[in-house]
């Protein structure tokens, strides 16, 4: 407004100015005319009366103009101020107009980051914020899409693992029973079916092992992999666990020892859970080692818990491969690999028991000297007594 | 005689369990699905079997359905479950149905022959 007056009283004060000059050069004509006509002898009174007249019209005609001029600059002035404040005033609000929605976006942005995939942002403002958050919203929903759909992957994945694993059992059922019955009347088999039998079963309880390892992992990997800890007794479970794995043991020559701190304290742990992760760690120990081997289990109270060890004198873990070996499907040396039955999961499956169990588990191994496998087990509260297993018993094959 | 009756929808597992049950000295039973069990057993009569070993997974009725009807008539007789779950946890196993103990599969036959000596010892 006051801009455009400044532009109008500009206009105005050229116009005026024109008009100025035209009637000073005609008061000048004017002037000229009666000094001629005085010059030439004629003019006399009227004529000197027409110069002071056109000299007095010019000083009135100056000082008008000096304020109209005046006038003019004060209106120019003060319409390029408030054009300039204008100008400043839109300024402001067009980076206020901005600054919202890019704020909002800010915070989108860190939310979306932060792992909330459902972040939106509000579309509005200039049609450069607004297209900024629309092409936000849409990666949003690109992200949270694909989400969505890894997450599905993911359940179909586990989903798949519990049903094949379950639907394969009833087969593996058979196949193990049958051929088990076939064993029964092994005084009438021949020497050559009594191999072919044993390789049957020992490929049964192989497919057993690693169904139930499987079934572990993915239940894991799901969040259903729930323990049962109470107050138990270490001392009866390892040596139970031992006397059963010394028959593997025997075969290969190797020794199998315990030793066991007198009066452990009770530890809060599932006992199935406990005897599975030692039946790993012994199986692997055996595996792993040459004929002749020596394994020891020892346990003693340590820190805030028992600590359990299973130590092998065998070939030990070079270090590229310590620090993979309880991701799943590492196994030792793939030299060995030949002659080791394990799954590849059993110390990724016992890392999350122990985890499960609020304990810890770690290795110490040499090339040349052995390894040892150190499970830490909590405590159970004080006072705690020893609890029998709730629940109906489960008729399940022995320790995995 | 000990009879137990067997229910299984597999005809391989019915003939695997008959024969070492058999084997082991006593009478067996077979149903298909909980349907013929439900139909075979009557829990007023005295002569029933003496021990039920049902898959907990069939077509028709499930092994828990036909021991939870029979449950709810009266019948007694000590139960175990067999399912192809490894973890009776996962096999929504209801606590309500004096369910006697989960067999899980590959079956430990010398594990489940014991059971089912000392459970129909029990109810001799």
């Amino acid at each position: 407004m006051l801009t455009a007056a400044a532009v109008i009283g500009v206009g105005h004060f050229i116009s005026q100015r024109q008009n100025y000059e035209t009637s000073l050069e005609r008061s000048y004509q004017t002037e000229m005319q009666a000094r001629i006509e005085i010059a030439e002898g004629g003019g006399g009174q009227a004529a000197r009366r027409a110069i002071a007249r056109e000299e007095a019209d010019r000083a009135a005609l100056r000082d008008s103009i000096s304020g109209d001029t005046r006038d003019t600059a004060i209106l120019v002035g003060a319409g390029l101020l408030a054009g300039l404040i204008g100008a400043l005033l839109l300024f402001a609000g067009l980076i206020a107009s901005m600054r919202r929605p890019l704020e909002r976006l800010v915070d989108a942005a860190g939310r979306l980051a932060a792992g909330d995939r459902s972040t939106r942002v509000e579309v509005g403002g200039l049609a450069e914020t607004a297209a900024l958050g629309e092409a936000f919203n849409e990666m949003a929903t690109e992200l949270e899409l694909e989400a969505s759909e890894r997450d599905q992957l993911d359940r179909m994945k586990d989903e798949f693992v519990l049903t094949a694993s379950h639907e394969l059992r009833s087969p593996l059922t058979s196949v193990q029973g049958f051929a088990e019955l076939l064993m029964m009347e092994r005084d009438s088999l021949t020497e050559r079916q009594v191999e072919t039998v044993e390789i049957i079963l020992d490929n049964c309880r192989h497919l057993v092992r690693l169904l139930n390892d499987l079934l572990d992992l993915a239940r894991s990997d799901a969040g259903r992999l729930a323990i049962r800890p109470r107050p138990t007794q270490l001392a009866p479970l390892i040596e139970d666990v031992v006397r059963t794995m010394r028959a593997q043991t025997d075969g290969s020559d190797q020794t199998l020892t315990e030793t066991i701190e007198p009066n452990l304290p009770l530890v809060e742990v599932e006992p199935d859970r406990i005897r599975q992760i030692l039946v790993n760690l012994i199986t692997n120990a055996h595996e792993y080692s040459p004929e002749r081997a020596s394994i020891q289990v020892t346990a003693r109270v340590a820190d805030a818990g028992v600590e359990i060890d299973v130590t092998d004198d065998g070939p030990g873990i070079p270090p590229a491969q310590l620090e993979h070996i309880f991701e799943r499907f590492v196994r030792g040396d793939a030299g060995l690999t030949q002659r080791v039955g394990g799954t590849g999961l059993g110390l990724a499956i016992s890392r999350s028991l122990v985890e499960l169990h609020g304990g810890s588990i770690a290795v110490d191994s040499e090339v040349g000297r052995g390894s040892t496998f150190r499970v830490l087990l909590p405590l159970a509260p004080p006072g705690a007594v020893e609890e029998p297993a709730a629940g109906p018993r489960a008729i399940a094959e022995g320790p995995r | 005689m000990t009879t137990v009756l067997v229910a299984d929808d597999s005809e391989t597992i019915l003939l695997l369990m008959r024969t070492r049950l058999e084997l082991a000295g006593y009478e067996v039973e077979t149903a298909a699905d909980g349907q013929e069990v439900t139909e075979r057993v009557d829990p007023a009569a005295a002569d029933g079997p003496d021990l039920l070993l049902l898959d907990a997974m069939m077509p028709r009725k499930s092994g828990i359905d036909a021991l939870r009807e029979l449950r709810a008539a009266g019948l007694e007789t000590p139960a175990l479950i067999v399912s192809a779950h490894q973890d009776p946890s996962d096999a929504d196993a209801p606590t309500d149905l004096e369910i006697s103990g989960y067999v899980t599969k590959p079956i430990d036959f010398d594990l489940l022959l014991g059971a089912v000596a000392e459970l129909t010892e029990k109810a001799a």
